[in-house]
C-alpha cells in the first residue's frame, strides 16, 4: 500500500486506533507517553499532508474504496489542511504539557480513561476537519463532543462545579448537534446526498423552504458549537472548571474546528449562489461585533482568570465571525489567520494559567500577585501571550487584527468601516482586562492571604511547552508572511465555486 | 583637517573634568596648563581649516576655523587666562569646573561650522554657566540662576526651532549669512527665530534683564567669566549670520543708550558694569548692523578690546569687594589711600572703555563711528556720540570715582592680593598696548584691505574724541558740583523686568491656575463619567451581571430557540 495514497486517512485513524489501546495501558505515566507520541506522529503526518496539498492541490480519498457519492470521501484542501496542522500542533505541544498537570488534577487510576477521552476528542476534531462528507462531520463532532463532556467533568476532582458545567455543556452541545443533524436531514431530503461537493452541486438553483430551514438549523447548531454570542453561555464555565490542560487544548482547537465547519458549510456547501447568504453574513456581522463587546466587557470584571480568558475567547470568536462576514477573500483570510493566531495565544495563556494552578492551586486573580517574581518564566510567557491577544505589534495577534482591519477597510462601505473602528475599540477593552492581570503579576509578592508561601518552579516540561507556544506567537508576529500567504490561498480556494481547485 | 583634539572646546571641557579630580592645591596651575595647551593647539591652526563629518546623512562641520573665529578664540583664551590668575585663591571644585567648562562651550560654539553643532555648544554654555550664577549658594542666587536658566533655555528652544525651519527651507545646516527678510520684505520665520535666539543672548533691549539679574549675583571671578562669553558669542554669531541687517543698527543704537540711565542711578557697582555690558554690546551690534567692511572690523575689534577692559573694570571692583565685602557705591569710597594699584588699573580700564586716545577702546570705537558717518546716518551717529559720552559718565567716571574717591567710607582695606594685581596688571598692559600699538589686533581683523588705510590717530579722530570726553567730564564735574548728579542711594531700581517679574508673574500664575482648574473640571468630569459608565457596565457584565451570570441550562436552550427563530424569520421573509 502506497504511503502517500493512504496519507489522508492516517491522521484520523492513528489517534482513533490509539485511543482504545490507551485504555489498556497501566495507570500512571504510560497513557500520557502514549498519547504524546500519537500526537507527535499525527502532527508529522499533518505536516506532510499540508505540504502535499500545498504542492499538489486538493487531495481526495475514498474511504474503503467506495467512491464519492456513495461512500465517505475525505477531501483535504488548504483550508482544512491548515486547520488540521494547527490542531495537531496544539496537541503535540499540549499533550506533553498535560503530564505533570494531570498528575496533580486527575486521580491516578483515571489516567488511562482520561487520555483515552483526550485521544478520542483529538481524533474527533481531526475527523471533523478532514472529512468531505456532511454526515461524517456530525459523527466526528459527536465523538469529540462526547469525549469533551467527559474531560470537562474530570475537572471535578479539583472543583465540583465542573460537573454542572459539563452537564450544561452536554445539554447545550447535544441541542447544537441535534440542530445540526436536523439541518443535515433536511438537506438530504432536498438533495438525496450527503457528500459536500455533491450537496453543493445539487443545491444550486434550489431556493425553497426546506433548504432555508436546513440552513437555519445548521447555522444555529454550529453557532452553538463555536460559541457565537447568545449561544456562548456554556463556554465560560466549561473552560473554567475543566482541567488546565483540557482548557488549553479545547480553547485552541474545539471552537476553531467549529468555525472551520461553519466556513465550509457557508462557502463550500451553500456558496454564493444562495441569495440568503448575504443575510446570513449580516447576521454574523451583528453577532460578531456584539460578541466582541459583550464578552470583552464581561471579561473586564472577572476575578477568575480562566473565566476571563474564556470570555475573551468568545470575543475573539466575534473577530473571526466578523472576518468571515465580510464575504471577501481578504476577510475570510483574515478570519482564518485570526483563527490560527488565536489558537496560539489562548493555548499559551491557558497553559500559563495551568502552571499557576499547579503551584498555587487557584486561578483567581489574587493568586497572580507577584507572579513575575515567583514564577518569572510563566509570568513573562503570559505577558507576551497577553500582548499578542491585545494585538501589540511584534506579536501574532497584531498581524491578524491588522489583517482584519485591512479587510474591513478594503471592503469599503459604511458598515465594514464602522466594524473596523469597532475592532480597534474592542482591542482597547482587551488591553484593559489583560492589563489588570499584568499589573497584578508585576506587583510585589503578597504579604498576607492564602498565597504567601513560596513555591517551586513549575516542571521544566510545562515551561518548555508554554514557551513553544509563546515563541509561536512571537515567530508569527515577526515572520507572518508565510502564514498570511497560506490563509489567503486557502480562502481563495474555499471561496471558489469549485472548492477543490488546485493552484 | 582639524582633529577633535584641536578643538579648544573639547580640550577645556575635558580639562574641566580632570581638574575636579585633582587635589585642590593643583587645580589653578592645572587650569593654567590646560588653557596654555589649548592656546598652543590654537596657534597650530590655519585659517580655512575645517572638519567635515557625515552623520545620519547630514553634512556637519563641527569645526571651521576662519579669520573671525580666530579673533574670538584668541580673546577668549586671554580672558580665561586672566580669570584663572585673578581667581587664583578660589579652589572650589564647582567654580573651577564651571570657569573652564563654560568658556569651553563658548569656544566650541565659536568654532562650530553648522547649526546642529552650534546648538549643542549653545545649550552646554547655558547649562555650565548657570553653576557660576548659583555658586554663592544663597536662595537669592538659586532663584536668579533658575530665572537665568529659563531665559537661556528659551533662547536654545528658539534656536532649535529656527534651525529646524531653516533646514526645511534650504536642506543645509552650514552656518552662513542669512537675510532677516524675504525679497518681498516679509520676515523669514527661520531667520527671525534665529535672530531672536541670538538676540536674547546678546541681551537685546527688553530682553536684557537676565544680565543684570544674574551676573552681579555671582562670585567675583564668576561675574568676570560670565561677563565675557555669552554676550560675545552672540555678537560673534550676529557678525557671522546677520551682518548688514538694518534692524540691528537701531537695536544696537537703543542698546547703547538706555542702560546708561539705569547705570547712572544704580548703586551696586557690579550691576553698573552689567548695564555697561549691554551698552558696549550695543556698539558692536550697531557696527555689525552697518555691515560695511570698516564697521565690521570695528565691531569685532571692539569686541576684542572690550573683553579685556570690561574684565579689568570688573576685576578692580571685584578687588575692592574682595577687601571690603561690598560693591555698593554707598558703602565704598575713599579707597585710593590704601589700594593705589587697584585704583590705577581701574583708571586704565575706565579710560579704555571711555575711548581716551592711547587706550584700547579708542582705536576700535572710531571704526564703528566712522561706519555710522559713512552710512550718512546722522541720527545713529548722534546717538552713538551721546552714548559714548554716557559710557564715560557711568563706567569711565562713576566706577573709579565712587569706589576710590567720593565720600570717605572710612574703610582702609589692604591692597588687592598679588595674583589679582597680576591679572589686573596684565589686562591693563593689554589695554594700553592695544591703544598704543594696535597693529597686532588690526592684523587679526577680518577685512585687511580696509584696515590698512585706517589711522586711528588722525587729527580728526583725536579732536572729535577729546572734545566729546572733555565735555562729558565737564558735565560730570558740574553735576557733582551742583549736586545734581544722582546721589548714591541704597535703592532697588526697577527695570523693564519688573513688568514680567511682578505683573507678568501674577498674570502667568493666574493663567496657570485657570488652566489647572479647567483641566480639573474636564478631567474630573471625564472621570466621573467613566466611573458611572463602569458602574453600569459592571451591573450588566460583572460576574453577577445579566450578561456574565451562570444561567440555568433551560435558559441557554431558550436562546438557541430564539436564534433559530430569528434565523428562520430572516431567511423566510427577509431574504
Amino acid at each position: 500500500m502506497d504511503f502517500i495514497a493512504q496519507l489522508p486517512v492516517l491522521p484520523v485513524v492513528l489517534p482513533f486506533v490509539a485511543a482504545p489501546l490507551c485504555l489498556l495501558l497501566p495507570a500512571g505515566r504510560a497513557p500520557w507517553v502514549w498519547a504524546t507520541l500519537v500526537a507527535w506522529a499525527t502532527f508529522a503526518l499533518s505536516l506532510i499532508l499540508l505540504e502535499q496539498v500545498w504542492i499538489n492541490g486538493t487531495i481526495s480519498y475514498a474511504m474503503g474504496g467506495w467512491s464519492a457519492p456513495m461512500g465517505i470521501a475525505y477531501r483535504i484542501d488548504l483550508t482544512n489542511g491548515m486547520v488540521l496542522a494547527l490542531i495537531s500542533f496544539v496537541a503535540a505541544v499540549v499533550f506533553p504539557y498535560a503530564g505533570p498537570s494531570v498528575r496533580d488534577e486527575i486521580a491516578h487510576k483515571q489516567t488511562p480513561a482520561f487520555y483515552t477521552a483526550l485521544l478520542l476528542c483529538f481524533a474527533g476534531l481531526i475527523g471533523v476537519t478532514i472529512t468531505g462528507d456532511a454526515f461524517n462531520v456530525f459523527v466526528f463532532l459527536e465523538i469529540s463532543s462526547l469525549s469533551t463532556y467527559v474531560l470537562v467533568a474530570m475537572g471535578a476532582g479539583r472543583d465540583r462545579r465542573a460537573l454542572t458545567a459539563a452537564f450544561n455543556y452536554l445539554v447545550m452541545g447535544t441541542i447544537g448537534a441535534t440542530f445540526f443533524v436536523i439541518g443535515l436531514g433536511l438537506l438530504y431530503m432536498a438533495t438525496g446526498t450527503l457528500n459536500m461537493i455533491d450537496l453543493h452541486e445539487r443545491l444550486v438553483g434550489q431556493d425553497n423552504r426546506v433548504v432555508k430551514a436546513a440552513f437555519a438549523f445548521i447555522v444555529t447548531g454550529l453557532g452553538l458549537k463555536l460559541a457565537m454570542l447568545p449561544l456562548h453561555l456554556w463556554l465560560p464555565p466549561a473552560y473554567s472548571y475543566a482541567p488546565s490542560s483540557i482548557t488549553a487544548f479545547l480553547a485552541a482547537t474545539a471552537t476553531k474546528v467549529a468555525v472551520y465547519i461553519m466556513l465550509r458549510f457557508l462557502y463550500t456547501v451553500f456558496g454564493f449562489d444562495f441569495p440568503f447568504l448575504s443575510v446570513a453574513l449580516d447576521f454574523f456581522l451583528i453577532l460578531g461585533v456584539a460578541g466582541m463587546f459583550v464578552a470583552s466587557l464581561a471579561a473586564m470584571f472577572q476575578d477568575d482568570i480562566k473565566m476571563m480568558l474564556a470570555y475573551s475567547s468568545v470575543a475573539q470568536i466575534g473577530y473571526m465571525l466578523l472576518g468571515i462576514s465580510l464575504g471577501t477573500v481578504d476577510g475570510v483570510a483574515a478570519g482564518l489567520l485570526h483563527l490560527v493566531n488565536h489558537a496560539f495565544m489562548k493555548a499559551a495563556l491557558f497553559m500559563a494559567v495551568g502552571c499557576v494552578v499547579l503551584r498555587l492551586g487557584s486561578h483567581q486573580l489574587s493568586a497572580f500577585q507577584g507572579l513575575a517574581k515567583r514564577m518569572p518564566w510563566t509570568a513573562w510567557g503570559m505577558v507576551i501571550a497577553a500582548m499578542s491577544l491585545a494585538g501589540i505589534p511584534g506579536t501574532a495577534g497584531f498581524i491578524s487584527k491588522f489583517a482584519l482591519l485591512q479587510a474591513s477597510f478594503d471592503k469599503g462601505g459604511l458598515t465594514p468601516t464602522i466594524a473596523g473602528f469597532l475592532i480597534v475599540l474592542s482591542s482597547l477593552l482587551a488591553v484593559v482586562y489583560l492589563m489588570r492581570v499584568v499589573r497584578v503579576m508585576l506587583q510585589p509578592l503578597p504579604e498576607s492571604g492564602p498565597f504567601t508561601k513560596p513555591v517551586v518552579r513549575p516542571p521544566l516540561l510545562m515551561r518548555v511547552s508554554l514557551w513553544v507556544m509563546v515563541l509561536a506567537n512571537i515567530y508569527f508576529g515577526l515572520q507572518g508572511g508565510g502564514l498570511i500567504a497560506l490563509t489567503r490561498r486557502a480562502a481563495s480556494i474555499l471561496m471558489g465555486v469549485d472548492a477543490g481547485g488546485a493552484m | 583637517m582639524l582633529e577633535l583634539s584641536d578643538n579648544p572646546g573639547v580640550i577645556l571641557l575635558l580639562g574641566a573634568f580632570i581638574i575636579i579630580a585633582l587635589p585642590t592645591i593643583m587645580r589653578r596651575p592645572a587650569m593654567l596648563l590646560i588653557t596654555g595647551f589649548s592656546a598652543m593647539r590654537l596657534m597650530g591652526m590655519e585659517v580655512g581649516d575645517q572638519t567635515v563629518l557625515s552623520l545620519f546623512g547630514l553634512d556637519l562641520t563641527p569645526m571651521k576655523f576662519d579669520v573671525l573665529s580666530r579673533l574670538f578664540l584668541i580673546v577668549f583664551h586671554i580672558a580665561v587666562t586672566l580669570n584663572i590668575i585673578y581667581s587664583w585663591g578660589v579652589k572650589n571644585a564647582t567654580e573651577c569646573w564651571a570657569s573652564l567648562a563654560y568658556p569651553a562651550a563658548a569656544m566650541g560654539g565659536v568654532l562650530a561650522g553648522d547649526w546642529i553643532t552650534l546648538f549643542i555648544w549653545w545649550e552646554l554654555a547655558a547649562l555650565t554657566s548657570v553653576f557660576l550664577v548659583w555658586q554663592p549658594r544663597t536662595r537669592e542666587t538659586y532663584l536668579a540662576g533658575m530665572r537665568y536658566m529659563v531665559i537661556q533655555i528659551a533662547s536654545g528652544v528658539l534656536l532649535l526651532g529656527g534651525i529646524v525651519i531653516l533646514f526645511r527651507q534650504s536642506g543645509a545646516l552650514a552656518i552662513g549669512a542669512l537675510d532677516l527678510r524675504d525679497p518681498s520684505g516679509l520676515f523669514n520665520p527661520a531667520a527671525l527665530m534665529l535672530f531672536i535666539a541670538i538676540g536674547v543672548k546678546s541681551a537685546f533691549p527688553l530682553l536684557h534683564n537676565w544680565v543684570q539679574d544674574s551676573y552681579p549675583k555671582s562670585t567675583l571671578g564668576g561675574t568676570i567669566i560670565l561677563s565675557v562669553f555669552t554676550t560675545k558669542l552672540a555678537v560673534y554669531l550676529m557678525a557671522r549670520v546677520f551682518a548688514g541687517t538694518p534692524e540691528l543698527i537701531w537695536i544696537g543704537a537703543v542698546m547703547t543708550i538706555f542702560p546708561i540711565f539705569f547705570a547712572l542711578i544704580e548703586n551696586d557697582l557690579r550691576k553698573v558694569l552689567s548695564y555697561s555690558i549691554n551698552n558696549q554690546v550695543g556698539f558692536m551690534l550697531t557696527g555689525i548692523g552697518f555691515g560695511t567692511a570698516a564697521s565690521m572690523n570695528g565691531a569685532v575689534g571692539y569686541a576684542f578690546s572690550n573683553i579685556i577692559f570690561e574684565s579689568l573694570l570688573f576685576m578692580s571692583v571685584g578687588a575692592a569687594m574682595y577687601r571690603t565685602g561690598t560693591s555698593k557705591a554707598t558703602e565704598l569710597g575713599g579707597l585710593y589711600r590704601t589700594m593705589p594699584l587697584t585704583l590705577m588699573f581701574c583708571l586704565i580700564g575706565a579710560l579704555s572703555i571711555s575711548a581716551f586716545p592711547g587706550f584700547a577702546g579708542f582705536v576700535t570705537k572710531g571704526l564703528i563711528l566712522d561706519g555710522a558717518a559713512e552710512g550718512h546716518n546722522f541720527i545713529i551717529w548722534l546717538i552713538l556720540l551721546f552714548a559714548s559720552a554716557g559710557v564715560l559718565e557711568h563706567a569711565g567716571i562713576k566706577i573709579p570715582y565712587f569706589t576710590f574717591f567720593a565720600h570717605d567710607s572710612g574703610k582702609r582695606p589692604k591692597e588687592a592680593p598679588p595674583m589679582m594685581l597680576i591679572a589686573m596688571g596684565l589686562s591693563a598692559v593689554l589695554s594700553v598696548g592695544i591703544g598704543l600699538y594696535p597693529e597686532p589686533l588690526f592684523n587679526l581683523l577680518p577685512y585687511q584691505e580696509q584696515i590698512a588705510d585706517y589711522h586711528p590717530y588722525s587729527a580728526y579722530h583725536i579732536v572729535e574724541q577729546l572734545q566729546l570726553l572733555l565735555f562729558a567730564v565737564l558735565a560730570f564735574a558740574l553735576l557733582i558740583k551742583f549736586k545734581l548728579y544722582p546721589p548714591e542711594v541704597p535703592s532697588t531700581n526697577l527695570d523693564f523686568d519688573w513688568l514680567y517679574r511682578v505683573p507678568g508673574r501674577a498674570l502667568l500664575f493666574k493663567i496657570v491656575s485657570l488652566i489647572v482648574s479647567l483641566w480639573r473640571w474636564l478631567w474630573g468630569g471625564a472621570q466621573e463619567v467613566v466611573t458611572r459608565v463602569m458602574a453600569r457596565t459592571h451591573r450588566t457584565h460583572g460576574p453577577e451581571g445579566t450578561l456574565a451570570r451562570n444561567w440555568p441550562v433551560g435558559f441557554m436552550a431558550l436562546w438557541t430557540a430564539v436564534v433559530l427563530a430569528v434565523a428562520l424569520v430572516f431567511l423566510y421573509w427577509v431574504a
